[in-house]
């Protein structure tokens, strides 16, 4: 059952076109930055750390870890989660599916593992993609990152990573964003069991991450107190891994909350659709 | 055929909740700012910080600054994205085009009320934040303090007298309407392409999503000054609030933001002209 599924999602363009428009994207992020100066500081993050691409290869994964995190990344898993029992009621599949000697529960669980397969897939493919993009570009190097936060204009706080380490931390780094991105995944999962647009759903799961924006204390005020209950907003918290020494506050309440979203909307999707009328 | 638009738009009830929705936005933030946090300085884009109760005139740029991430794209691309694809969902749109009026005319129509309500959108959240603003901090000078210039040894601030505040405001929300032009711009785009006006409001305020996204990856920089939508040029506006006022980057968003709106525009009226209407 779960062989039959991957074989389907397999089989569908989406996928296809998900997975390589990640990976061209660390590619294209690669040949931008050395088109465009590898020589200059980026800034990355809230930190904000400062490097400079061009001294490692191993500076592209972080940056495009970053710029991924709020949007790309949120959108993919929204895609694999909102196709996933919409995209069935979509084509008309869906009753005929469910006509088979499966119970609905083992059918949604399929589904579920399928996506959620497909989704950490798309989060792991940008790092790797940018390792091996950016060594290929700028080289095996030590990785040395500057805290533009704790510098002054007289005096850098300056931290060099080996390789070996740079690459535990974003071992770390993208299974805290793959975590990150479960509560957008299961609210795009509960919006598909909801309706027979695949495209609402992914939408709707997309929205999590511009509430998340949208109730930010940068822009509205009075909103603070909000701030730490957002399902996308401390997602960034890993980039703290690269200043010295390392800050990991926020991490763990970031992670629980995750899961009390995940349980909430999982669950409603569980409810919801072993009683649906199937109409589609 | 404008009239015979306008009527039809006013008689539904999606504009006036629109309209009504954003303009209880800056009467909400009055409510929150004046019970919670009235002293503390608020932040206007890169340039200017202002301290909320020191005049009821903050509230208007707040409030825009607040709403120009994300709600105003959103309202704008509602107006603009239920266009045809609205007519088109209801099943109306192959009797509309029976008339003996030219596809492009019915077209142009449509776009010049849709716009109509987008201005009004904006226009009503300056009224608003101005009148629950004044009502509740009075009408007096504000001081804006220039984040750009401000030292740890030195505070660069400009005071502005409440007349001047009015007409830099308007000035600054007819600039943050020329941003939204090219959400609007695809989203009408895409509300002749599909028959789901909710396909083409979401593509419209998804494409001022993948251009923030866009222009926010370090080490892109080089494509930030020729996307639609970008942090820098949708708050150059806050450049008019310090004296003397930085308009660096205004003409230049305007520039581009003209490029995308004609070129969405001229696809939408091209694509209109020759589809084959089914629905």
């Amino acid at each position: 059952m779960i062989w039959v599924e991957f074989k389907k999602q397999w089989r569908r363009p989406r996928t296809v076109i998900t997975f390589a428009a990640l990976a061209v994207f660390s590619v294209v992020l690669t040949v931008a930055i050395s088109a465009t100066g590898s020589g200059t500081v980026e800034r990355v993050g809230d930190v904000p750390l400062l490097i400079v691409p061009g001294t490692s290869g191993l500076s592209v994964p972080v940056i495009a870890l970053s710029s991924t995190m709020k949007f790309f990344l949120p959108l993919a898993v929204a895609i694999f989660a909102g196709e996933s029992v919409a995209g069935e009621a979509g084509w008309g599949s869906l009753r005929y599916a469910l006509a088979r000697p499966v119970s609905r529960a083992a059918y949604l669980a399929t589904k579920l593992f399928v996506a959620l397969v497909l989704s950490l897939v798309a989060i792991v493919l940008i790092p790797v993609a940018a390792v091996v993009a950016g060594t290929v570009a700028f080289g095996w190097h030590h990785l040395v990152i500057v805290n533009g936060a704790a510098s002054t204009a007289t005096h850098q706080v300056v931290a060099n990573f080996s390789p070996g380490l740079v690459l535990g931390y974003l071992g770390v780094a993208t299974a805290y964003v793959a975590a990150g991105m479960m509560s957008i995944f299961a609210f795009s999962f509960l919006l598909s069991t909801l309706t027979t647009r695949p495209f609402v759903a992914v939408a709707g799961g997309v929205s999590l991450t511009i509430v998340s924006r949208v109730f930010n204390s940068d822009y509205l005020p009075g909103v603070a107190v909000l701030n730490p209950y957002m399902p996308n907003n401390d997602v960034d918290l890993w980039q703290n891994f690269f200043v010295r020494p390392a800050v990991t506050s926020g991490m763990a309440h970031f992670l629980v909350l995750q899961v009390v979203y995940v349980v909430v909307f999982l669950g409603a999707a569980w409810i919801w659709f072993v009683r649906k009328d199937i109409l589609t | 055929m404008i009239g015979v638009e306008l009527v039809k738009q006013l008689h539904r009830p999606r504009g006036w909740v629109t309209l009504g929705l954003v303009a209880a936005v800056p009467i909400v933030l009055v409510l929150v700012v004046g019970l919670s946090r009235p002293t503390v300085a608020e932040r206007l884009g890169d340039y200017g910080s202002v301290v909320t109760n020191s005049s009821g005139l903050t509230l208007p740029l707040i409030a825009l600054s607040a709403m120009l991430l994300f709600l105003l794209p959103l309202a704008v691309a509602v107006f603009a994205g239920e266009t045809v694809a609205g007519e088109a969902s209801w099943g109306s749109l192959r009797y509309l085009l029976a008339r003996p009026v030219p596809r492009s005319r019915v077209l142009a129509s449509k776009a010049v009320v849709a716009a109509g309500f987008s201005v009004a959108t904006v226009v009503v959240v300056v009224v608003s934040g101005v009148v629950g603003g004044v009502l509740a901090f009075g009408w007096h000078p504000v001081t804006v303090v220039d984040l750009q210039h401000t030292t740890v040894f030195h505070v660069a601030a400009a005071t502005f007298s409440a007349p001047a505040m009015v007409l830099r405001t308007l000035a600054a929300a007819a600039f943050i309407l020329a941003t939204l032009a090219s959400t609007f711009a695809f989203a009408f785009f895409l509300s002749t392409l599909t028959t789901r006006p909710f396909s083409a409001v979401a593509g419209g305020v998804g494409l001022s999503l993948v251009s923030r996204a866009l222009d926010n990856v370090p080490g892109l920089h080089a494509l930030s000054p020729w996307l639609p939508v970008t942090d820098s040029g949708t708050t150059a506006w806050t450049g008019f609030f310090t004296s003397p006022p930085q308009t660096t980057d205004v003409v230049h968003t305007l520039v581009v933001q003209a490029v995308y709106s004609a070129g969405f525009l001229i696809a939408a009226f091209v694509w209109f002209t020759r589809s084959d209407i089914v629905a």
